[in-house]
């Protein structure tokens, strides 16, 4: 631990530190261009000299590149070093355009404060200024050359962080250019970061340009909504719409960065397909209208059928406030318990998943990034938790090996081992890769004899995490009860959506599953349903294929599902950027989000057509929306009964794990329960036999298959058009007839419960045998898990 | 030229080409590698090195030995020795002549080196415009190779050592080590500071020791006739060795000279490059490349060594001398340096990418005889601002133009006085350089004066 | 893309094997296509990462980067015409000047007739001889206008018909 002194105050830092990192403990900031928390020292831009007056080293040095070591004494004030940084902005400014009001990063650039605070402001240098051409980088990120500074910081995150190589510097000396060879679309899913990093105006966000100013923008801490990680961003709103995302640093999360899923599938919020009014029975009426009538239909039923008649369904996509105010109203109300996953199984793993994260085992998504091996299965990183793959990057080139078991390909910009296996072989994997490493190659043989390609794989992983200090299983929730019982490897489960965790933690034991409550309505023993924030559709299309024998259909929702066009009753509801609330990532971390706007039409919809002067006298339109939480316990009221005043604090005093927590004091980094193990082993889930026909496998892409993400237009863009793609393993398409001539690329229909479902085959050799992988849109979403041999034909 | 001097590395000048395997055996080539191999083991060579204390010939004078004690002992796997013969200091052609004189005495001290830090690969990194001296090295490797100096078990023992040439598509910065590291290894060849130095962790990971060809080339010498020798060579109390000297400019016969360490300045000029050329008068010497101030008259008499000069507030360098008569206009002079430095950097930090541009401009105001006295001002205010900069680039670029500040300044007055070169130069933004060889879909944008694309 | 000539192929394939990762090669691969095809064109891009298993971005960061990798149409011959310290002493752009009008070029131009290319560039080690100039891997001494006639006409009389790259 060095002790030093920086500007006269004195600071003990982990050895290894660098001073500007130092000082930055104590508050002091010194100016810097190249040098970022999290990709370390350039030594480019020359802007964070500082003065060394004594210790082992001395003079005017980079606080940036010199460790702080014992004895040093440090003045960020010396006038040698101010004139110095003076210099490098005048340097910097020489070839800088001064027309920062035009600029996109105006306001709150980093070039522009050191400008002002260096006492920058008139030009003595003669010459004239450098200036480059743009490219078209892609729909995400706006290049404006000639405000570059040369700091080489998205050349390190897109090269060095990212592992991606179609952008970069090129050229020398003072012509030094960063782009690409030719114009197109950046291939880093994490592209977006850029326009957080580049501290200038050079690389900004593209979808937010031309809709507000930053600095005018109202701005709120929030969380993602489009995977389980839970990654932290500021939610930047203008006019009442997100004008962008920013990722938000979370030391023991995210980090300093987001991935472009999470950063450009906002703009939900302000589709005009969104619900905005309540409607009953086709028409859009008063809140007041409708929630009247609900409560009566409600109450009528629970009359006719009784209260067990009346089932509530939660989404996954919800705060937990409202997942634990449906749940208190269905115990106040006495409907049937609330039902929140597909199955009763699913909910089983999940809660599985959660409770094997005792205090030695669990891991953060930075501890990932920080273990010396790892274990990846049953995820595609990249598309089922895109911030994985950015973890496991980071593990990687601090020498982890990387070992990913999932039947689908899988694509990562790093060195791995893909073991490329059916989800029923999950636990012999498993049991062999954390087994004994010299007895790894038996096991392989005996546990997988009919994948010798395996075998070798197999053999790595096992002897990787058994040499690794800090191992680590990144698992699906299926696999929660055939874990090993091993403390040394730590534990991260990724879940199916973002509230997934919320869900399971607050989900009653009795919670039936969505396919229970299909057969319940079908049967005609649920005769109303009150869906909170879930499409069936997607969800549930077996529950949605009998939505017509219901008496009451009520959805409380924020996206025009096609469940909303289906109900009776609809009582539309805010996003988590108008009503905010907490969420558990997937490691149980809970996080809160803060609202940033009001809901309402943005104001770009409300003044069409009558741009200014408009009636002042007329309410806002469009704020009809309220917090599904508040809306329950309206509907609570109108039935009679009284709901917790905070349903979500008086729910979690019951459960062992949230008890004793101040949800309504959530930490920065938020608050991982300490969850106690799992309570009895899990029955082993049925291994699903493979001689009947393709396990069906449901796989993300980066953009659009998250319910919000489906519904933002930018989103929506990325995907392509065309009948979806399946993926066959080469082999088993060569066994169904499907690989002959030009089957890559072949037309074909997939019978989907009645319907065919036209869609185009690719094949591929690296992935599993036995499985179809299949993309999630709600198109494909009735398949089921094994796909009969007829399932699949030519068109 | 003088004969009186020790010729050790140019013993085979004379020939007039370069001398064969047979011409170097029969002066004694070969005879440390066969003294060595398998007789002395490496640490005794490394002492050798240390105790004759050979100093870098590249420019900054580091010496030998302490940078190879500096390799690993405990490293398993390959360790690489790096020629370096990127030679792009303007004024230098040392180890173009060197190599053209006597390929097998640079290939003999390539293997001793390997020998002392037990490296089993080199790597000759040499300029595009030696592409001739390329051939050549390649040519005489193979021969080598063929009678057992170079490649598997050398000279019968079980020390194997080979050497390979990588061609640069030339750049200055190529001659900075880390950055020479980064080049052949297919990277962007910024220079690298922080973390381990090369001689732990450099070509490919593993430790390498980039050495000048020059420094190389001693090695021979040194382990044959011993350290007491090599010192004997040296005329400064300082010093060892000789040295090779590039004399170009306005003096009669510019060439490479073979001379002590420790010769003054004085008499390499005007004994040895038989003094300025006809009808010149001296002005001054840039006595060590491009990167070295210019040397007032009254400092002729200083001795070419390190420390020395140093001392005296010069440079030693590469050793080459660039002589100046009163013709010249040293404004000019030092406009042309900085064209070649902002040309050749490679654009990673602020005072080297943007600060030596700005040089640039200033001076070819000045030039231009559109000067001001706040130009000056400016141009004082940078040099600081180069000298903190990532490598020893941009503060070698600062030193023609400190050393014109210091020595020169009533030059500079004059042409902010005359509004015009008082040499009569034509004003530099005239001459608009633009080069077509670069991809024209990014820019800079090409332009006609102020930024030269090459 | 045309294919390239099966020696050429096998040339590359021999420079990435000759080299411990193909990285290493990755400027002797650019330039036997800059041989080939007279300049790196786009298509020479291309090949190049093909063959390296690296982006053309990555080839772009170097091949940008030199001074004897041309990205754009060169003529058959490139003049490197030194205009470092040495050279400029000796008038070396009177020399400069001399060759651009005579080709009549701007600097960096290549000649109608395809043949020349006059470069400025950066001190090519022969400063005892200065002025000075470098043809496609020739030095030529002490120039003068007399002496750089007979080298363009010297050039001229022995050049083959130039590979082009469309
Ligand atoms: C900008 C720059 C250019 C250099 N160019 C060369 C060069 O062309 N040849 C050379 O031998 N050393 C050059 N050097 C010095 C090398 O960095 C390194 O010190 C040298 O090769 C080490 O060899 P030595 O110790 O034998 O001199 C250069 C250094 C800098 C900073
Ligand atoms: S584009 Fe931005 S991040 Fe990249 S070097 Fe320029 S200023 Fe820095
Ligand atoms: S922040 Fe230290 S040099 Fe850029």
């Amino acid at each position: 631990m060095p002790d030093l002194i920086i500007d006269g105050r004195a600071v003990s830092v982990p050895k290894g530190t660098m001073v500007i990192e130092a000082a930055e403990r104590l508050g002091i900031m010194i100016p810097r261009f190249c040098w970022h928390k999290a990709l370390g020292a350039a030594g480019a831009c020359r802007m964070c000299a500082v003065m060394f007056t004594a210790g082992p080293v001395k003079g005017l040095e980079m606080s940036c590149m010199t460790p702080a070591a014992d004895g040093m004494v440090v003045e960020t004030f010396h006038p040698e070093a101010v004139a110095f940084r003076r210099s490098i902005i005048e340097l910097l400014m020489v070839n800088h355009p001064h027309d920062c009001p035009v600029c996109d990063e105006g306001g709150h650039c980093l070039l522009q404060d050191e400008t002002i605070s260096g006492g920058h402001s008139l030009r003595r240098f003669p010459g004239r200024k450098r200036t480059y051409l743009d490219q078209n980088l892609g729909p995400f990120i706006q290049h404006e050359m000639n405000r570059c500074i040369h700091c080489y910081r998205c050349a390190r995150f897109y090269q060095e962080y990212c592992g991606y190589r179609d952008f970069g510097p090129m050229q020398n000396a003072n012509r030094v250019y960063f782009g690409r060879f030719d114009d197109g679309a950046l291939e880093n899913p994490f592209a977006g970061n850029l326009a957080d990093l580049c501290p200038t105006g050079t690389l900004t966000d593209k979808p937010a340009r031309f809709v507000s100013r930053r600095w005018d923008c109202l701005r709120a801490p929030s969380v993602c909504l489009h995977c389980s990680l839970g990654c932290n961003v500021t939610a930047l709103s203008r006019y009442r719409r997100v004008a962008r995302i920013e990722a938000r640093e979370n030391a023991a999360v995210n980090g300093s960065f987001i991935c472009d899923r999470g950063r450009f599938s906002a703009g939900y919020e302000a589709i005009p397909e969104r619900p905005r009014s309540a409607r009953l029975d086709g028409n859009a009426v008063p809140a007041i209208e409708a929630e009247t009538a609900l409560a009566a239909r409600l109450a009528a039923l629970a009359e006719k059928h009784g209260p067990g008649s009346i089932a509530i369904l939660g989404g996954l996509r919800s705060t937990m406030e409202t997942q634990a105010a449906g749940i208190a109203l269905a115990q106040a109300a006495g409907w049937r318990a609330p039902a929140f996953f597909a199955t009763r199984t699913e909910q089983a793993a999940t809660q599985a998943a959660l409770a094997v994260l005792t205090p030695p085992r669990a891991r953060s998504l930075a501890e990932i990034g920080k273990a010396d091996a790892v274990l990846v299965l049953g995820v595609s990183p990249l598309f089922d938790a895109p911030m994985l793959a950015l973890a496991l990057r980071q593990a990687s080139r601090a020498g982890a090996k990387i070992i990913v078991a999932d039947p689908r390909p899988v694509a990562l910009p790093l060195p791995f081992t893909h073991l490329p296996v059916p989800p029923r072989q999950f636990p012999a994997v498993l049991a062999v890769a954390t087994g004994s490493p010299d007895a790894a190659a038996a096991a392989a043989q005996k546990r997988l004899p009919f994948a010798p390609e395996l075998w070798p794989g197999l053999e790595t992983a096992a002897k990787a995490l058994a040499a690794a200090k800090r191992p680590a299983l990144v698992f699906t929730p299926g696999l929660a009860a055939a874990l090993p019982d091993d403390d040394r490897l730590g534990l991260f489960p990724v879940l199916a959506q973002a509230s997934s965790a919320g869900a399971a933690l607050l989900a009653p034991t009795d919670a039936p599953g969505l396919d229970e409550l299909a057969a319940d309505v079908a049967a005609g023993r649920v005769k109303g349903l009150v869906v909170v924030e879930a499409d069936l559709f997607a969800a549930a299309p077996g529950l949605a294929a009998v939505l017509g024998k219901l008496d009451l259909l009520v959805v409380l929702d924020y996206l025009p599902t096609p469940t909303v066009a289906a109900a009776h009753i609809v009582l539309p509801t805010t996003t988590i950027f108008e009503s905010g609330g907490i969420l558990a990532a997937s490691d149980g971390r809970l996080q809160a989000a803060s609202p940033v706007q009001s809901p309402g039409d943005p104001v770009a919809r409300d003044g069409a057509g009558s741009h200014p002067p408009r009636a002042f006298d007329r309410p806002l339109p469009g704020t009809d929306p309220a917090p599904a939480a508040f809306l329950l316990d309206r509907l609570a009221r109108g039935l009679g009964l009284t709901l917790p005043r905070e349903p979500l604090a008086a729910l979690a005093a019951a459960i062992p794990a949230l008890a004793g927590l101040d949800l309504a004091a959530l930490p920065q980094d938020g608050l991982r329960p300490a969850f106690a193990g799992l309570a009895a082993p899990l029955p082993a889930p049925l291994p699903l036999s493979a001689e009947s026909g393709l396990a069906v496998i449901y796989t993300d892409a980066l953009f659009a298959t998250d319910e919000p993400g489906r519904y933002a237009p930018l989103a929506q863009a990325q995907t392509q058009a065309g009948p979806p793609v399946l993926l066959l393993h080469a082999d088993d398409a060569a066994a169904l007839g499907l690989a002959d001539g030009l089957a890559d690329g072949l037309a074909v229909s997939l019978e989907c419960g009645n319907r065919l479902v036209p869609a185009t085959l690719h094949l591929s050799r690296a992935m599993a045998r036995g499985v179809i992988v299949v993309p999630r849109v709600p198109d494909l979403a009735g398949l089921p898990p094994i796909l009969g041999p007829c399932g699949l034909r030519r068109r | 030229m003088q004969v009186d001097t020790p010729q050790v590395l140019f013993k085979n000048r004379h020939l007039g080409r370069p001398a064969t395997l047979a011409e170097y055996r029969a002066g004694g080539g070969y005879e440390a590698l066969a003294a060595t191999i398998g007789k002395r083991t490496p640490a005794e060579v490394l002492q050798l090195v240390l105790d004759a204390d050979l100093r870098g010939r590249g420019g900054a004078g580091f010496p030998a030995g302490r940078k190879w004690q500096g390799v690993p002992t405990d490293h398993v796997g390959t360790r690489y020795v790096v020629v370096n013969t990127d030679e792009m200091e303007p004024g230098t052609f040392k180890d173009r002549i060197l190599v053209n004189a006597d390929p097998h005495l640079v290939i003999e001290g390539i293997v001793l080196c390997a020998y002392s830090i037990g490296a089993s690969e080199g790597v000759f990194f040499i300029r595009p415009s030696y592409e001739g001296d390329a051939e050549l090295i390649e040519q005489e490797c193979r021969v080598a190779r063929e009678h057992g100096y170079l490649g598997n078990n050398i000279l019968g023992s079980d020390f194997s050592f080979d050497l390979h040439v990588h061609r640069s598509a030339g750049r200055y910065i190529c001659g900075e080590a880390s950055a020479q590291i980064k080049a052949i290894s297919g990277l962007r060849p910024n220079p690298r500071k922080g973390g381990p130095r090369t001689a732990v962790k450099g070509l490919w990971d593993c430790p390498t020791i980039v050495n000048n060809l020059e420094t190389l080339a001693n090695l021979p010498g040194i382990v044959r006739n011993g350290p007491a020798w090599f010192k004997a060579l040296a005329r400064s109390a300082t010093g060892s060795g000789t040295k090779l000297y590039s004399v170009s400019g306005q003096v009669a016969r510019p060439g490479c000279y073979e001379l002590p360490i420790g010769v003054t300045i004085r008499e390499i000029i005007f004994e040895h490059a038989g003094g300025m050329a006809p009808g010149k008068t001296f002005k001054t010497v840039i006595p060590g490349g491009a990167s070295t101030p210019f040397l007032p008259e009254a400092l002729l008499d200083l001795e070419m060594d390190f420390d020395p000069m140093r001392a005296a507030g010069q440079r030693f360098g590469t050793a080459s001398l660039m002589v100046f008569d009163q013709g010249t206009c040293l404004v000019g002079a030092t406009l042309s340096l900085m064209e070649f430095f902002a040309r050749e950097s490679c654009g990673w930090c602020t005072p080297c990418r943007e600060g030596i541009p700005a040089i640039r401009e200033l001076l070819r105001r000045i030039e231009g005889g559109q000067g001001t006295e706040e130009h000056i001002q400016m141009l004082t205010d940078l040099l600081p601002v180069l000298d903190k900069a990532y490598c020893a680039f941009a503060p070698g670029a600062a030193e023609p133009v400190r050393g014109l500040l210091t020595h020169f300044m009533n030059e500079v007055n004059a042409h902010i006085v005359q509004k015009r070169c008082p040499f009569g130069n034509p004003p530099p933004t005239l001459r608009g350089k633009a080069c077509g060889t670069r991809p024209i879909q990014f820019g800079p944008t090409p332009c006609p004066e102020d930024q030269c694309p090459i | 893309m045309s294919p390239l000539p099966t020696e050429l192929e096998t040339e590359l394939a021999r420079l990435v094997a000759a080299v411990p990762r193909p990285r290493e090669a990755a400027v002797d691969v650019m330039y036997a296509l800059q041989r080939h095809y007279g300049y790196l064109c786009d298509e020479a891009m291309h090949c190049a990462a093909r063959v390296l298993g690296m982006t053309t971005l990555e080839l772009e960061s170097l091949a940008t980067f030199y001074d004897y990798l041309y990205r754009r149409p060169v003529g058959r011959y490139v003049i490197h015409v030194c205009d470092s310290v040495v050279c400029w002493m000796f008038h070396q752009d009177s020399i400069f000047d001399y060759l651009c009008r005579t080709l009549g070029v701007p600097p960096g131009g290549t000649s109608e007739d395809g043949l020349f290319t006059v470069l400025p560039a950066a001190c090519i080690g022969n400063c005892h001889n200065a002025p000075t100039m470098l043809i496609n891997g020739r030095f030529y001494d002490r120039l003068t206008p007399e002496r750089i006639d007979a080298v363009l006409a010297e050039l001229r009389a022995g050049t083959e018909e130039p590979v082009r790259c469309k």
